[in-house]
C-alpha cells in the first residue's frame, strides 16, 4: 500500500506542488482575512473618535446656547423690564394704606427656595475593623451555622438639614 | 550543477540587502543628528493640543431665584496667517464690524509674513458679541459664494477665526453691583472675582479648571473627564427689596443733597441682609470703568468697606449696655440742670441744641437724645471697664464677619491704649471719637432687635453643588445683653419714636428707632458743619421681623438725622412691609389670636 502511494506521487509530482500552493492560498487568504477584520476596527475606531471629538464640540455648543438662553431669559425677566412690562398693562405701585391682607394657610412668603436636591449623607460602617473580629470565635462559628448567607447590613442613609 | 540566471539572482539580493542596510542606516543617523530634535519637536506639533478646560463659573441667585449674574457666550476674535489669503477684505470686513478695531492695525496683523518657530496666530479681540460674530459669518460665506461664482481668488475672510468662550454678564445691571462685585474675564488666566459676593466665594464659583490633551490622532481621542461648572451662590436679598432700597437711597440723596449713603435692610433675627444699597452706584457690565466711578480710595461697598463716626444712634448700644448690667434703669432719672458735662473738670460735653433739659428719666434722655445724659451714663454709672467690655461684646473693633470681600474695621480705642484720653469714654457714649462700619451698626443694635442675640450678618443663603444644595445655618457671634434688656429697650425706643411724632413712623406699625447726627472730625477736630446723618430701627416692635439703618453721608440740606434720615427711614418701611408681606399690627395681632 506504501509503495503504491509513494509511486503515485513519482509518476505525479505536481500533486506537491498543488499541495503547497494551497497551503500558501490558504495562509494569504488568512492574513488577508485578519488584515480586512483589523482595517475594519480601526477604521470603526477612528470614526468613534471623530464621532466624540464632533460629540463634545455638540456639548460645547449647547451648552454655550443654554448660558446663551438663560442670559436672554434673565434680561427679559429683569425687575427693570418687568417693571416696564406691568407700566404697560396698565398696573401700578400699591399704595401701602390700602393694602388689602388675606391669610392664606400653609403659604409662607419666606419658605426657602430649592433649586437642587439638599444634601444627603451616605455613612458607612468602619471597614476597618471587621464584624468577625468584634465576636467570639463560638459566636462567629455559630453565626456561620446558623445564618450563613447573613452579611453586616453597610449602608445608611440619612439626609442633612 | 548551476542553476540558470544565479548571477541575477545574487545581484537582485545584493540589491535588496543594501537597500536594507542603507534603511537601517538612515534611521540611525536620523535619530542623532541635530535635525532629528527639531522634527520631534515639529511632530510634536501635529499630535494635538494641550487646552486648559475651564469649567462655567457658578450663577448667583436672590433669594427667590431671580439670576443676578451668570454667564453669557463672547467671542475670541483672532487671525490664524496659515489660512490668510486675502489681508485687505480681512481688514475692511473687521474694521467697519468691530468698533474698537482700526484698518491699519489689523491689517499689518493680517500681512505678516508666516515664519517658522513664529506665532502663526493672533488675537484681535477678546469677548466680541455673538451679533458681531453673526455678521462677520454671514459675509464670509458670501465672500466664499461670490468666489465660487466668479472663479475667483478674492475677496476671502479665510485665516479670520473666531472661537466661543464664556463671559460673565449681570443680566440685572446695576442692581446690587456693590454686594455682588464683579469678575474681571478679559484675561482668562488671571480672571477672579473682584470685591462682594464674586471675590468672598470666588474658589466656589470658579470651579477647578481641568488641563487636557486634545490628540489630532483620531484612535487616542477618548472623551473629556467630567468637568463639574463652578458652584451656584443663592443670596439672602431680595431682588425687590433691593431695588426699592436703591431707589429710596437715589431719592434721597437727590433731595437732601448727601454727597455718598448706604441703606440696610437685615432680618435681625437670622443675619440675613435683605437689601443692601451703597453709592456710588456702578454697572459690573462694564467693570473696566471701575477707576472711573470709585476715584482714589471711594471704596466699593460704604456699607462695609466705610468706618465713619456714627453720632447718635450709638447711645442705643451706651443703654443697652447701662440697663443690662443693672446700673440704669428705664426710670432712672438724671438732672440735666445746666446743659454741660464736665469731663474730669477740664472737658466740657454740651447736648445737641446747647440748652439744659432739666430732670429726664432714661427714656427721656434717649426721646430727646442727650449727650450730656449719656455721658454721665457712660462716665458715672458705667466706668470705663464696663463700658469698654460691653462695646468689644457688640463686636466693635473687630470685623463683623460678613461673607463680603474687603470689609473695613477701625480698631476700638481702648483705655489701656496710649492714644486713650478721659474725654472719649465721654464723646464715645453718643457715638463720637469712635469709627465704625454701618454694618457693624446693623450687626450690634440687631441684637436689640433679637432678644440679646447677635448674629453673623451673611448675604449667602444656599450653596448650590454638583447638583446637591447645602443650605448655610445662621451663626450667633454672642449675646451682648439679656432678652430682658433688649426688650426693654425696643420697648423706650418705640415710646420714645412715637412721643417724638417722628417722621421715621408708619401707619400701622409700631417701630423703634434712633437717629444720629455725626460731626465729621478734620484736621482741626470738628470744624466742618456738615454731618453724617442716620437712622436706625427695627420693628414690628413686639416681633421684629426686619431692621433698617439708613445713613447720608454730609446732606446739605439739614445736618440732622432726625430731618434727614428718619424720614427715609419711614418711606422704606412703608413699602418694605408690602414686600415682606407684614400686615399692619392690628391685623396681623388679631390673626395671631386667632
Amino acid at each position: 500500500m506504501k509503495n503504491r502511494i509513494l509511486q503515485a506521487y513519482r509518476q505525479a509530482p505536481w500533486r506537491i506542488q498543488i499541495q503547497w500552493i494551497g497551503l500558501f492560498l490558504l495562509g494569504l487568504v488568512l492574513i488577508a482575512a485578519v488584515t480586512g477584520l483589523y482595517l475594519n476596527i480601526s477604521a470603526q475606531a477612528a470614526t468613534a473618535g471623530r464621532k466624540i471629538q464632533s460629540l463634545e464640540r455638540d456639548i460645547d455648543d449647547i451648552n454655550n446656547e443654554i448660558a446663551d438662553l438663560t442670559t436672554e431669559l434673565a434680561k427679559a425677566e429683569s425687575i427693570e423690564n418687568m417693571e416696564a412690562r406691568a407700566k404697560d398693562l396698565g398696573f401700578k405701585l400699591i399704595d401701602p394704606n390700602r393694602a388689602v391682607y388675606l391669610e392664606i394657610p400653609g403659604y409662607n412668603p419666606n419658605a426657602d427656595l430649592v433649586l437642587a436636591p439638599p444634601r444627603i449623607n451616605i455613612i458607612s460602617e468602619s471597614p476597618i475593623v471587621k464584624s468577625s473580629y468584634k465576636i467570639s470565635l463560638w459566636e462567629w462559628f455559630a453565626n456561620q451555622i446558623w445564618h450563613p448567607l447573613e452579611g453586616p447590613s453597610s449602608i445608611k442613609e440619612g439626609a442633612s438639614p | 550543477m548551476k542553476m540558470p540566471y544565479h548571477g541575477r539572482y545574487v545581484f537582485v539580493v545584493l540589491i535588496c540587502a543594501i537597500l536594507g542596510v542603507a534603511i537601517v542606516v538612515q534611521m540611525v543617523r536620523i535619530n542623532y543628528t541635530t535635525y532629528s530634535q527639531q522634527l520631534i519637536a515639529k511632530s510634536a506639533d501635529y499630535q494635538g493640543v494641550e487646552k486648559i478646560i475651564y469649567p462655567s463659573r457658578g450663577t448667583i441667585y436672590d433669594r427667590s431665584g431671580h439670576i443676578l449674574a451668570t454667564n453669557q457666550v463672547g467671542y475670541e476674535l483672532g487671525i490664524d496667517l496659515k489660512f490668510v489669503n486675502d489681508p485687505e477684505s480681512i481688514a475692511f470686513s473687521v474694521a467697519s464690524i468691530i468698533d474698537d478695531l482700526d484698518y491699519v492695525n489689523v491689517f499689518e496683523l493680517a500681512s505678516t509674513e508666516e515664519r517658522e518657530n513664529e506665532n502663526r496666530y493672533f488675537v484681535l479681540s477678546s469677548y466680541v458679541s455673538k451679533e458681531k460674530i453673526d455678521e462677520l459669518s454671514r459675509l464670509k460665506e458670501s465672500y466664499a459664494d461670490r468666489r465660487q461664482q466668479q472663479r475667483a481668488e478674492k475677496p476671502s475672510l479665510s485665516g479670520l477665526v473666531w472661537y466661543p468662550m464664556q463671559q460673565r454678564t449681570y443680566p440685572e445691571g446695576t442692581l446690587a453691583a456693590n454686594l455682588l462685585g464683579f469678575y474681571n474675564y478679559f484675561s482668562r488666566e488671571t480672571a477672579q472675582g473682584v470685591y462682594g459676593v464674586e471675590e468672598a466665594y470666588n474658589r466656589l464659583l470658579t470651579g477647578k479648571p481641568q488641563s487636557v490633551f486634545m490628540p489630532n490622532d483620531p484612535y487616542l481621542v477618548e472623551p473629556l473627564p467630567d468637568i463639574q461648572p463652578g458652584a451656584s451662590l443663592v443670596l439672602t436679598i431680595d431682588r425687590d427689596i433691593q431695588r426699592m432700597v436703591e431707589r429710596q437711597l437715589a431719592d434721597a440723596m437727590e433731595w437732601s443733597g448727601a454727597e455718598g449713603g448706604t441703606i440696610i435692610v437685615a432680618n435681625p433675627e437670622n443675619g440675613e441682609i435683605l437689601g443692601m444699597a451703597s453709592t456710588p452706584f456702578f454697572n459690573p457690565n462694564e467693570y473696566w470703568k471701575y477707576e472711573e466711578t470709585f476715584p482714589g480710595i471711594t471704596p466699593y461697598n460704604k456699607a462695609i468697606g466705610t468706618t465713619y463716626e456714627p453720632g447718635s444712634v450709638f447711645k442705643v448700644i451706651t443703654m443697652a449696655a447701662a440697663l443690662d448690667s443693672g446700673v440704669a434703669e428705664p426710670s432712672t432719672t438724671y438732672n440735666d440742670s445746666s446743659g454741660v458735662y464736665w469731663v474730669a473738670n477740664s472737658w466740657p460735653i454740651y447736648n445737641w441744641d446747647g440748652g439744659a433739659w432739666g430732670v429726664q428719666d432714661m427714656t427721656g434722655c434717649m426721646q430727646h437724645s442727650l449727650n450730656v445724659c449719656l455721658a454721665h451714663v457712660a462716665v458715672d454709672l458705667l466706668q470705663e471697664d464696663l463700658f469698654y467690655q460691653y462695646l468689644q461684646a457688640f463686636g466693635f473693633g473687630r470685623s463683623t464677619g460678613i461673607d463680603l470681600a474687603s470689609e473695613a474695621n477701625f480698631p476700638l480705642r481702648l483705655p489701656t491704649n496710649n492714644q486713650w484720653v478721659e474725654i472719649d469714654l465721654a464723646t464715645n457714649s453718643f457715638g463720637q471719637g469712635i469709627a465704625v462700619t454701618p454694618i457693624q451698626m446693623v450687626t450690634a443694635i440687631s441684637a436689640v432687635a433679637n432678644d440679646g442675640m447677635m448674629m453673623t450678618p451673611h448675604v449667602v443663603r444656599s450653596v448650590i453643588d454638583r447638583g446637591q444644595q447645602y443650605d448655610v445655618t445662621p451663626q450667633v457671634i454672642n449675646s451682648p445683653i439679656s432678652p430682658e434688656t433688649a426688650q426693654s429697650l425696643t420697648q423706650m425706643l418705640t415710646i420714645t419714636l412715637e412721643e417724638e411724632a417722628s417722621d421715621a413712623l408708619v401707619e400701622g406699625y409700631t417701630l423703634a428707632g434712633k437717629t444720629g447726627t455725626g460731626e465729621i472730625p478734620t484736621e482741626f477736630g470738628y470744624t466742618s458743619e456738615l454731618t453724617n446723618a442716620s437712622f436706625v430701627g427695627w420693628g414690628p416692635s413686639d416681633d421684629p421681623q426686619f431692621l433698617v439703618y439708613v445713613w447720608l453721608e454730609k446732606p446739605t440740606i439739614s445736618p440732622w438725622g432726625s430731618v434727614v434720615a428718619a424720614p427715609v427711614f419711614g418711606d422704606v418701611v412703608e413699602e418694605l412691609v408690602v414686600l415682606m408681606r407684614i400686615p399692619p399690627d392690628n391685623i396681623r395681632l388679631k390673626t395671631a389670636i386667632e
